[in-house]
């Protein structure tokens, strides 16, 4: 079987060097589950119409352009999700958390984690009015395992000191982790 | 020359989710090679590499140096590995032959491929997965100690002490092999 005198672990290197193959479907797969990532995030139909509809603006109507609007504006709140629709389960039982960091010399801190995407925008922490070296945010979480880090002047990642360091943090910056439990 | 990584991600970053294509492509039979190799089973690995895929594209903006998002998302997928490779294990699933990888390579015959193949995959298998893991990266993938330190978490010396076993012990496995 080893006719071969080459070194057995050099023969597996060299075998297991060799190009692989994998299927190209894999990339549509891919960004297919993006693009149903995404939209899973986009606002609903109803919630897109109440924000155009509570967009201030002027306008001006004929008293039966004014009645037909009012008519057409009661059916639309109607129908808005939470009138007569009970909230989600998993609103119905998110609970506020406060997230706080001590960073003397910050300039800015942001909160960020699976909560937000990790997008740095999304919820910037506020100093304390006294010192400014404390920084808190406050979010409403559901049921759930988070991992999270603070983001320091844009470049700094900091785990939360006061929190279990996440273990399958895969992304090369130290994050903490919340647990959420039901109620 | 191709459009470069720093420039893909900075396009999907500003909203062009279609330059992210381009991005699968260009890793998808490098970092597959990886996986293949780690998880011994296909199916696992292409799982791996998409769920590594979407969790990166999730994460983008946490990528620092977007000309390195290769070394970065290897990061991501090695983490996939050991945890599909920990499910794999309690699944106790056996390694079975995969001809797809061997697709297009010349050897001497189906026959010797096949045995070669199995060979290499079952020897592979009787590492310990941190062996294996260290093994692959260091001799497999051609990376220096400090990238496989940065990549898996553990120690430089760990991390040598760990190819320096998993060498000795492949050599141990096939001499016992040999008097099979």
């Amino acid at each position: 079987m080893f006719e071969d005198r080459q070194d057995p672990v050099d023969r597996i290197v060299s075998h297991l060097r060799r190009p692989v193959q994998i299927d190209p479907a894999l990339d549509g797969r891919v960004m297919q589950e993006i693009a149903d990532g995404e939209t899973g995030r986009r606002p609903g139909a109803a919630v897109v119409a109440w924000r155009w509809l509570i967009r201030p603006r002027q306008l001006a109507v004929s008293p039966l352009g004014a009645l037909a609007t009012a008519a057409g504006l009661a059916a639309l709140v109607w129908a808005l999700p939470g009138r007569g629709a009970r909230p989600a389960p998993a609103e119905a039982t998110s609970r506020q958390f406060q997230f706080v960091v001590v960073a003397p010399r910050a300039t800015r801190v942001a909160l960020v984690g699976d909560f937000n995407d990790w997008d740095a925008t999304r919820t910037p922490m506020r100093p304390s009015p006294r010192g400014g070296s404390v920084w808190t945010a406050v979010l409403p979480l559901s049921p759930g395992r988070y991992r999270y880090a603070f983001l320091v002047d844009g470049s700094r990642w900091l785990a939360d000191p006061a929190a279990p360091h996440a273990r399958d943090d895969e992304f090369g910056a130290p994050s903490s982790v919340v647990t959420v439990g039901g109620s | 020359m191709g459009t470069s990584d720093g420039e893909l991600v900075r396009r999907v970053l500003a909203g062009d989710t279609g330059a992210y294509a381009a991005l699968v492509a260009r890793y998808r039979d490098r970092l597959g090679r990886y996986a293949v190799h780690m998880l011994g089973d296909r199916q696992d690995a292409e799982e791996a590499l998409q769920d590594a895929f979407v969790r990166a594209h999730r994460s983008l903006a946490r990528c620092d140096d977007p000309e390195r998002f290769g070394a970065w998302l290897y990061g991501i997928l090695v983490n996939r590995c050991r945890t599909t490779g920990g499910r794999a294990a309690r699944r106790a699933r056996l390694f079975v032959r995969d001809d797809a990888a061997l697709s297009g390579v010349p050897l001497p015959s189906p026959a010797e491929r096949a045995e070669w193949d199995d060979t290499v995959r079952w020897a592979l298998g009787r590492l310990t997965p941190e062996y294996r893991e260290a093994f692959l990266l260091k001799h497999v993938e051609d990376l220096e100690y400090e990238e496989m330190a940065q990549l898996t978490g553990a120690g430089i010396s760990a991390l040598k002490m760990r190819v320096k076993r998993a060498r000795e012990q492949l050599q141990i496995i096939f001499r016992e092999a040999e008097r099979v």
